[in-house]
Order: C-alpha cells, then structure tokens, then sequence
C-alpha cells in the first residue's frame, strides 16, 4: 500500500499530526508481522475487552474470556491486510491518545479515562453509531441461517473503520467465548426440545446460539 | 485407455451397480440390498461413517478457533462454495473446494457438492413436502417442459414408504396443493408465527401458512430405533452430522440399513469415468471406474446400474458414456441429454421487524421455518408469469447484536447486550423454474480433470419468468408482513447464481416419448432399459418444493420395479 493512501485510511479517525513514526508499517501492502501480536499487545487488548465489558458480579468479562488471544487468531486469520492495517493504526492511536491526554499507557490509566480514549474514537464514527447492530455472520444470522450472506456482502462494501472493527471484535469474541455464552448469556448444546411459546421477563438472558 | 491389474469379471461382477451414495443412491441400496439383490455402491470421494467421521458434532462455539466464521484464506481460494449459507468452520470439510474439482461456467453458476459417502445427504436442508397433483400435471397445464409420465397418485405410495423410513415431522394440514404425509409430531411456530399465520390466512384466504416439514425424528418409532436413530435435541447443528442421528441422511439411515443386510458393498474414492455398453447385448453391463487416488482403472460388471451421481454428474456420467450404438452419451437418440436443466429461485427476500411479544421467548433451535405452498397460478392462470413459488418465514429475537441505546460500554450496557432484542422475521422465496433447452450443460472439449474425465460446461440462467416471479414474491411478501403487523419491511434481491439453491435439476428428464425424453416412467433410459437414473437428473419439471423426499420416492419406486423386471429376466 501505498504510504499516502495508507495515511488516508487513518485520517478519518485521527488527524494524522497527532501520528508518530510508530505509525508506518516498514512493509506497507503486506499483513501484519506476528510481533504485532506482543505480550504488551495482547495485554492491552485485553484492557480495551474489559473497558468496554467488564466484569461484573454476576459475569466474567472480555479478560476472563481472553479475549487478547482471541483477537489474535482472528485478526491474523479473518482479516484482510486493509482491515489489519486499519486494526493496527487504531491501536497505536489508543497508544498515542494515552500518552498526549493523560500522560500514561492505556494499560495504567483510570477506568474513566480508558472510557474516553475508546469514547472519542467512536465519537468519530457516526455511522457505526446510528446502525450500532453491524457485526459479520453471528446473531441472528446463526437464528435464521438466511442472512449471513447479506451481512457479509455488506461488510465488503463498507470501508473499514477502527472502531467498530475493534468493538464488534470485542463484542463477538466475548459472546461466543465459554465465559460469555454461559455466564452473560445462556448457552446449551442439547436442548432436547423446542418449546415455541414460553413467557419472557425483563432481565431474561438471551439464548447465545 | 490402458486396463491396468483388471481383476477377473467374475470377481468385479454384482447383481447391482449404484454410482453415488447421496440421498438417492442410499436408497437405491437400500432397497435392492433388502430384496436380495447383490449390491455395489461407488461413491467419487471418501468414506465418512456415521459419528466416527463428524469431528465437529460436539464442538461448543469457542471449540471452533474462528467461532464459525471462515477464515479468510478460506473465502478467497473458495469463492463459489464459500458463498453457501452453510460452508463454515464448522461442517467445510465436507463440501468440494473451488480448486479441486473445476467446471467451466458459460453463465455464472454456483455448483455446490459433496464428494464423501452420504454426499450432501449431510449437509441438506432436511426440508420434505411432497409434491402435489398440480406440480405433476403443471408442464402438461401449462405447455412448457414435457409432460411428466406419472401423477401424483403413482408417487403417492412411495412417499409414504420412504417417510416412515425417514422420520419425517409435519401437521396433517389437509391442502390439496401440499399433501400430507406420514408425520410425526410437528414442531412448534413461536408466538409471532402463530400471530401472522391469524393475520395472514384471515385476510387472504388462498394463502395458507404451516409449520415446515422436515425429516427429524420429533418421536422416533420402532423403525427409526432399528436404525440406531434417536430423538432430534433441536441442536440444529445438522450439518456437521448428527450424534443423535435425529435426522436423515444415507450415513445414519440408508447405508448401514443396505450393509446389514450383507448384499452391500461399498466402495469409497471411486470416480466413476462411463457406463460400459455391450453393442452386442444392447444393454449396459457395467461402469468403468477410476481410483481418486491411484488412478488405477477398474471394470465393474451388474446386470442392472442406477446412476444417481447428483443432477449435474449424473448428466455428465451420461454425456461421457460413448459407444457405437451412442455416439453422443448414452441412450441419448433424442439429443437432449443435457438440455431442460432447471433450479429453484431463491433470489427474492425480505426482512422486518415486530415489535409487540416481548413477553414471550423460545426455547431450543427449531430445525425448519414456517411455509406457505404455492398460491400463483394453482388452479388456473391467473399472473404475468408460469407457476409459482413457496414461501418461507420464521420469526427469531436477536441476540447479543441487537442495538442498544446509550453508553456503547461498561456494566449496564453488557447487561442490555445480555437480553434478547427484539423480534425480527425474515422471508423467502422458492420458485418453480422453468426448464429449457437452452439450459443445458455439455462436456468441455479440450480440458479434462486430473484423472482425465472432461470437464462439466454449464450454461443455465435465470429468465424474464424469473424476474416477474421474483417481483410479485417481493410485492406480495411485503404486503402479508404489512398485513401481519410487521415493521420496518425491507425487500432484497440477491441476484444470486443459479446453483446456489443446491435444488439443480433435470437433464435426463422423465417423459412418455423417447423422442422428447431420456426417461421412461420407471426412471429406465428409454434405449437401455437396465440404466436407471432417479436422482435430481430425471426430472422433468422443478415444482416449488424441497426436491429431496421426491428423489427418494422415486428411487424406491425404481428399485422396486427393477427387482420385478430382474426377476423375470427382462432386463
């Protein structure tokens, strides 16, 4: 890729004054090197899960579900070298952000402060907040089994954006994990019967397959 | 050729030959292995025995390194079959990749296939509505086609026979444009089905909505236990095979049933090149067969061969077949060995929302949707187009991706993304398409596949019939979820190939004149009367319906009638 078109790419997210040298891949066009995926890294990305759904009482969150090595297989192995380039110019922004707001790495900073580096990346992506219900072949296309194909076909279409790649890969890893489907949804592998009609109350988990 | 280590006839000769294990080819075996018959199955790609070869069938969805999804080398090496709804992490290992069996798309046609024992058996849809009498008389009606050689009542029978066998769950629902059959218990519609199915049959009173058919074992009878089959868990996790075996296939069903009988055998990674036809006995006496692995060439003798290879192989076994007597495949005087291709039109569908009964969720992953048989053109013609289309619906609450208001993190918003949204439905179509000569497939005549077979050429499309049904389903469609109380409507046309409804068939079609058909209405060639085809090649129009328990009807009723023709020596 070329560096100019690769800048550009980030430019939506970030003004790219605020972008350092740690910014430009040494091999523009080719996917992402495995020391991307650093102890360091894997770390903060589990920083950034459990920023967005952390532990509660009742459930584990996006830590305990390892969501880190999670988001490492499915970066290295789903993304495209546009979508990895994209996932990791938004994580050296967290990195940057971090620094120039509050003087410190993502990993140490306060719970609320984490909240508004991820809040000010998402502010400046409107589009993904007014949908805000996008994420690739899970859902309820596993429900219908009908719409997987239009979910990915519209994902194709759409230009990457950091952050809701990086929220729905939270979101979808976390869900689909042991310690998601079976303590912040319900999970059984064997139902034995379909019951069609059976009275919901508010609070009532939702199935997560 | 060269004829390498050809073991001796008599060693290599069977009562029987089946070429393919599909759904079809299970039971074929079945029936002529249960009667005595001396039975050999070729079946192109490996063996896959019924809960020792589904790795998969247990995993949970974190087992799966991707969660289901494909990775992306996957998608780009396999741009055709990883358009199939149901080619994931979880069941690919059993769907041919782009690469390693080709074919030449003169127009673009997604051809979906399973090359193991059991063959897409698998992975179907599991879907099973009999046909009506209107479907049978439709070409006749209508002018287009041929007309079909047998009727419903002919057929009528043998469905019952091979829905007991099967294990097929439905409603007695009394339709003359859907007939009921041999059910066991029905599955349930959720609170707003059962809402829209008020709405919708109030207000049009042609229109009927129905819980789906479909070949689980809701209570498995004394039949289904001897099988080894049990009850269906409503996992719906199908395709990667079925621990329980709740529902059918030829590796659960068919294929042990012919094995126990001790007249089967089964040869796996045997790529059947051509039928061998005697000029001298005008009859076929055996196929010709080459190792998937070695390439080694075998002859393989039968006094009676049923081919049932899949639609489009079965056609290309045929077009292959050459002798002096059939210069252009066999038994294909008539020149249209190949031609009259036709597929089911999925293009059309629709989505929207309901936002009443919050109060009422579900339980369990029901195997099959609610349907509506056909109401366009049943007892006349009444559109701008010829026949119809069957429509699908279901209603589902999202999951954990339901949108959610305010902060988009932390505890509260975790806790919203815990609860089920809202109820969304979603709609489809399956049209009747119309068969031509034009659609048609042939072989390439200068590129072959690695063990030297030529290459399938497929020219089939959709047509201007196809584009009026599509907008009248999607018309139609949006005014009965309006009427239904469904929000936020939304209509789609997916353009997508034909192929991609895995409902090809036609090629070698039935008919009552061997001037304008290959088939007579046993399923025998017309001119060799002990080849017989009664997978999805032999018909002769598409209907609206799940093509699948036809194929098996009709193979029973083959098989039958080839035991008797056997018997008294005229074949």
């Amino acid at each position: 890729m070329k560096r100019r078109r690769f800048l550009s790419s980030v430019a939506i997210i970030v003004p790219v004054s605020i972008l350092g040298p740690a910014f430009i891949f040494s091999s523009c066009g080719s996917a992402v090197k495995e020391e991307y995926f650093s102890e360091e890294n894997i770390n903060l990305l589990n920083e950034i899960g459990e920023t967005i759904i952390p532990a509660t009482t009742d459930s584990p969150g996006a830590r305990a579900a390892r969501i880190g090595e999670f988001i490492k297989v499915y970066v290295t192995d789903c993304y495209t070298v546009v979508e990895q380039n994209t996932f990791w110019t938004g994580i050296s922004v967290i990195k940057e952000l971090s620094k120039t707001k509050y003087a410190s790495d993502f990993v140490n900073l306060t719970i609320p402060h984490k909240r508004d580096i991820l809040r000010s990346l998402e502010l400046q992506t409107p589009k993904h907040n007014k949908e805000n219900k996008v994420e690739p072949g899970k859902g309820d296309a596993v429900q219908t089994g009908r719409t997987q194909q239009e979910i990915q076909s519209s994902m194709k279409e759409n230009t990457p954006q950091f952050y809701p790649l990086l929220k729905n890969l939270v979101l979808f890893g976390y869900f689909t994990s042991q310690p998601g489907a079976t303590k912040s949804l319900r999970y059984i592998q064997t139902p034995g019967s379909f019951k069609g009609d059976l009275p919901y109350k508010k609070g009532d988990k939702s199935w997560a397959t | 050729m060269g004829y390498i280590n050809i073991k001796g006839v008599e060693e290599n000769t069977y009562d029987a030959i089946v070429i393919g294990s599909g759904i079809s080819g299970g039971w074929a075996a079945k029936e002529l292995c249960e009667q005595g018959i001396k039975t050999l199955v070729l079946e192109r790609g490996r063996e896959v025995k019924h809960l020792v070869d589904y790795p998969t069938m247990s995993k949970d969805p974190w087992d799966l390194p991707h969660r289901n999804n494909l990775p992306l080398k996957e998608k780009t090496e396999n741009p055709v079959v990883s358009k199939c709804y149901a080619f994931k992490e979880d069941a690919m290992h059993f769907f041919v990749k782009d690469k390693e069996h080709p074919y030449i798309q003169e127009k673009p046609f997604d051809w979906i296939r399973g090359y193991q024992v059991g063959g897409k058996s698998l992975l179907w849809a599991r879907q099973t509505q009999r046909w009506s009498k209107y479907d049978f008389e439709g070409p006749a009606s209508d002018g287009f086609a041929v007309d079909w050689p047998i009727r419903y009542s002919d057929l009528a029978p043998w469905y019952s026979h091979v829905e007991k066998f099967v294990g097929i769950s439905g409603s007695k629902d009394g339709l003359e444009t859907l007939p009921d059959g041999e059910f066991l218990p029905a599955w349930e519609m959720n609170a707003v089905e059962k809402s829209m199915q008020k709405s919708i049959m109030g207000h049009y009173k042609d229109r009927n909505v129905i819980i789906g058919r479909c070949a689980h074992l809701t209570q498995p009878k004394e039949i289904h236990l001897q099988q080894g089959r049990g009850r269906c868990q409503a996992r719906n996790l199908c395709q990667r095979g079925c621990p329980f075996g709740g529902y059918f296939s030829s590796n659960s069903s068919t294929i042990p049933w012919a094995a126990k009988t001790g007249n089967l055998t089964l040869r796996p990674n045997a790529v059947v090149h051509s039928i061998i036809y005697d000029d001298k006995k005008n009859k076929a006496t055996g196929v010709r067969v080459i190792d998937a692995q070695t390439k080694q060439v075998s002859e393989y003798f039968a006094k009676i061969i049923f081919v049932n290879a899949a639609t489009l192989n079965t056609n290309l076994i045929l077009l292959n077949s050459i002798s002096k007597r059939f210069p252009d495949g066999l038994g294909n005087d008539s020149g249209l060995l190949g031609k009259y291709i036709a597929f089911q039109n999925y293009r059309g569908t629709l989505n929207a929302t309901m936002n009443e009964f919050l109060d009422s969720y579900y339980y369990g992953r029901r195997p099959c949707a609610v349907m509506m048989p056909n109401f366009r053109n049943v007892y006349k013609q009444e559109m701008d187009f010829l026949r119809g289309y069957m429509v699908f619906f279901s209603a589902y609450r999202s999951g954990w991706n339901h949108a959610v208001p305010g902060d988009q993190m932390g505890d509260s918003f975790t806790q919203s993304k815990s609860e089920p949204g809202g109820w969304g439905v979603s709609m489809m179509m399956q049209g009747e398409t119309i068969p031509k000569e034009t659609s048609r497939v042939s072989l390439s005549k200068d590129q072959k596949d690695e063990w030297g077979i030529p290459l399938l050429s497929i020219d089939v499309g959709y047509d201007d019939n196809d584009e009026k049904s599509i907008k009248d389903f999607l018309i139609q469609g949006a005014e009965m979820l309006d009427k239904a109380g469904c929000k936020n409507i939304s209509t789609r046309d997916s353009k997508q190939a034909p192929g991609l409804d895995i409902h090809e068939v036609g090629g070698v079609r039935m008919g009552k004149d061997p001037k304008t058909s290959l088939l007579n209405k046993w399923n025998q060639l017309h001119e060799c009367s002990n080849v017989f085809v009664t997978d999805g090649a032999c018909m002769t129009s598409t209907g609206t319906q799940n093509p699948s328990i036809t194929f098996m009807a009709l193979t029973a009723r083959a098989a039958t009638h080839a035991i008797e023709e056997l018997k008294k020596g005229n074949v």
